[in-house]
């Protein structure tokens, strides 16, 4: 080496140690500052992989049969990523052509400032459909072709558009009131259940929404962790059943000028809702339109969350409870006069007339409220209330839906209770429930005195295994022979007086109810009335229980004359749908 | 000592063969190096692809659920309650009257059950432990113990 040239190879080395110090310097620094964990945690996320917001496919929703009744369609989101954004007047013409948004209002949201803190990516569009979302696609295709040829003009840099799956329901309006909807919440960012199965099963349904690590590096891509899907339902609903009575409820509405109309049918073996309906009914895919179906007094399901006064269906379970308790017998006498007075107040009948001498089905058969007046005050308070509580009235039922209400019982011991609230009591007035305790407490009568649990959740799918429910004894507050009795009185009752509740060829037991409504301290009204019908059948081997109410019917006020008509008329279709025989046919095929 | 001096140098490396056996040791270890490296290499370059592969599948197996969920719902739109009984009526269907209806006794014929769409969960009828032999889940010092223990036993030097 020529000594002329050694201080070169010097500088060199001197240069080269530097550079080492500073590199070492630099990784001790990291090491050590608080600020290098930072540091180094952003270069892991920039070089490593990405930490990924994933949504479990929301679980679907069947019916007993294997019907959809929800699942899942693609749909797009139309966005902007700010960063990116060159030419918003570009963005907002696309916009403004393929999805009709006010060239404006899409050129305003284009020009938000890029902020790494609060301002990235802007929503443009949820729930775009397919056609909409291949146009935009074909935009964006056409700007990278004429990018890439060097034009400059129409630059659609930012705007992007990407699938995913949103709710979808196959039978639009059907069984709405039970399924609910989903939608996003208030900040726009998740998606969850309103009302019905959707809000009540809402954590199960929708999954867990999980932050997941997706690594560059492919050597590691076995460590990026699977989301599940959410479990799916296979519900109790039968899906012709159900349409069936959407078509009566409608119906019923068209035929009685009501103001709504539902109708439940259960098996009372069992607690499973086979078809449950209440107007209004609300297209799921339309659900923004709740507003205007829905004014804000209505229940989304009246079937379990208004309570109201039932009337003379209660009477059964006055009956139920004085027979359990032997407080009277189905020959039991009753001499009635036309008026009785418990508690200080006068209890008159439906027609304000005496029917003199009647046994108890005669009681049932005419709807006596004097008689039945009479037999709470056989039971006295503590008993009647008693078994009220037993029929879990002023209760939940704890029915899997959202939004049950409490109805109310009034007791001895409340601060608004009175002897006379005994009276009237007795014949399903000054109580309130709903009609799903109702169809339960009715339950005990057509089950050999076991009240079951309504349900309409038959089996949850989680993954590769299907959870069944079972049936759930919510309790038996009479016993099997008072059941069995009161139904035969029912049947009897039926067969001689409501004729319009008979179906030919099935011995049915039913009762019906008028209920006035309240006006609080201004009374009852008179021309305005919740007209119901409860049945079951076929007896005595019972497969259906089905509740009837309508509210306010203008064309008769009578639950004789709107509610018991469509009895039979679902009946006829139910034993169809149900693979139900007449009974001459059953006993044929059994006796052989 | 002339001679002794002789033998030293006969056995003597001559400097060529020294050249030529620092080469060999460093060509042996370059090639040693190359080879491992090429291993590893070889190793590392067919894990990314197939852990590219299976990113990629997994995108795929992601799009096809979603697809399958749109096609299960679009199905479902065209086999709605509303639309089959439409469509039935058109056909000229109607509905049954169950006072005439004729119904036939099949003693085989199964009532029409609620829908299984899995098998219902059940507690496991075998222990959940792993299935795998030994050999796929022991590590080698586990082996060598294990080994060596059977061997202490044959020879009896553990009773």
């Amino acid at each position: 080496m020529r000594l002329e040239n050694r201080w070169r190879f010097n500088v060199l080395a001197v240069l080269f140690g530097l550079a080492g110090v500073i590199i070492f310097i630099q990784t001790i620094r990291l090491q050590i500052i608080p600020a290098g964990k930072a540091i180094r945690q952003e270069g892991d996320d920039r070089f490593q992989g990405v930490l990924l917001d994933i949504d479990a496919p929301r679980g679907q929703i069947y019916d007993r049969t294997g019907h959809l009744l929800a699942g899942n369609k693609i749909v797009y989101e139309v966005g902007i990523q700010l960063e990116y954004v060159e030419e918003p007047s570009a963005i907002a013409q696309v916009l403004n052509a393929v999805l009709g948004m006010d060239y404006y209002e899409a050129l305003d949201i284009a020009n938000i400032p890029y902020n790494e803190e609060d301002a990235v990516y802007a929503v443009v569009e949820r729930r775009v459909p397919a056609e909409k979302a291949a146009l935009i696609s074909s935009f964006i295709e056409q700007w990278v072709e004429r990018k890439e040829s060097g034009v400059q003009e129409g630059n659609l840099d930012g705007l992007v558009i990407f699938p995913y799956l949103h709710r979808n329901y196959p039978e639009g309006d059907l069984a709405s009131s039970v399924i609910g909807f989903v939608a996003f919440d208030e900040e726009g960012y998740e998606e969850i259940g309103y009302y019905g199965l959707e809000e009540e099963y809402n954590d199960s349904l929708a999954g867990t929404k999980q932050k997941v690590w997706v690594p560059f590096n492919p050597n590691y891509v076995t460590e990026t962790r699977h989301v599940p899907t959410g479990v799916s339902l296979v519900l109790t609903l039968d899906r012709d059943i159900q349409m069936m009575v959407e078509d009566m409820v409608d119906k019923a509405i068209e035929d009685y000028h009501a103001l709504s109309a539902t109708i439940i049918v259960m098996n009372p073996e069992n607690g499973e809702i086979y078809a449950m309906s209440s107007t209004p009914h609300l297209d799921l895919n339309e659900f923004w339109k709740l507003g205007e179906v829905y004014p804000p007094e209505i229940p989304f399901n009246r079937g379990v969350s208004q309570a109201f006064e039932p009337g003379s269906v209660f009477k059964i379970f006055t009956m139920a409870a004085a027979l359990d308790a032997e407080k009277v017998t189905p020959e039991t006498t009753f001499d009635d006069t036309g008026s009785i007075n418990v508690g200080g107040i006068i209890i008159k009948n439906w027609n304000e007339d005496a029917w003199w001498e009647q046994d108890m089905i005669g009681c049932l058969r005419h709807s006596l409220n004097v008689c039945l007046a009479w037999v709470g005050t056989q039971l006295e308070a503590d008993l009647f209330y008693q078994y009220m509580n037993a029929f879990g009235f002023g209760t939940k039922t704890g029915v899997d839906l959202a939004w049950e209400a409490y109805g109310r019982l009034k007791e001895p011991g409340d601060g608004d209770w009175y002897p006379s609230d005994l009276g009237t009591n007795t014949f399903g007035q000054g109580v309130s429930v709903t009609p799903i305790q109702l169809i339960m407490a009715a339950s005990a009568m057509a089950n050999d005195g076991k009240m079951m649990v309504p349900h309409v959740v038959r089996s949850i799918i989680d993954g590769n295994s299907q959870y069944n429910i079972h049936p759930q004894v919510a309790g038996q507050p009479v016993s099997a022979e008072t059941a069995r009795v009161l139904t035969d009185m029912l049947a009897i009752s039926l067969e001689k007086e409501a004729s319009s509740a008979t179906v030919s060829g099935y011995r049915l037991a039913g009762k019906t109810g008028t209920a006035q409504i309240s006006m609080g301290k201004a009374g009852y009204t008179k021309d305005r009335t919740n007209a119901s019908f409860i049945g079951w059948g076929p007896l005595p081997d019972v497969r259906f229980l089905v509740y009837i109410w309508l509210e306010k019917p203008t064309t008769s006020i009578w639950g004789s004359e709107v509610a018991a008509p469509i009895f039979p008329e679902v009946v006829e279709e139910l034993v169809v749908l149900m693979d139900i025989p007449s009974d001459d046919v059953r006993n044929a095929l059994f006796s052989q | 000592m002339d001679r002794s001096l002789k033998i030293f140098q006969a056995y003597k490396k001559t400097p060529w063969r020294r050249q030529l056996q620092v080469i060999g040791l460093v060509s042996a270890s370059v090639v040693f190096v190359a080879i491992v490296a090429g291993v590893y290499l070889n190793v590392t370059a067919r894990a990314a692809t197939y852990g590219r592969e299976i990113q990629s599948i997994r995108r795929e197996s992601r799009e096809i659920e979603r697809e399958i969920e749109d096609l299960q719902s679009h199905l479902a739109n065209l086999t709605s309650a509303r639309d089959m009984k439409k469509r039935a009526k058109d056909l000229g269907f109607i509905s049954i009257n169950p006072v005439t209806a004729v119904y036939l006794e099949i003693p085989t014929y199964p009532e029409e059950q609620p829908i299984e769409l899995a098998p219902e969960l059940r507690p496991p009828e075998t222990p959940l432990v792993p299935q795998l032999p030994p050999q796929y889940t022991q590590s080698l010092f586990e082996w060598i113990r294990e080994a060596m223990y059977k061997i202490s036993l044959k020879t009896g030097a553990v009773e």
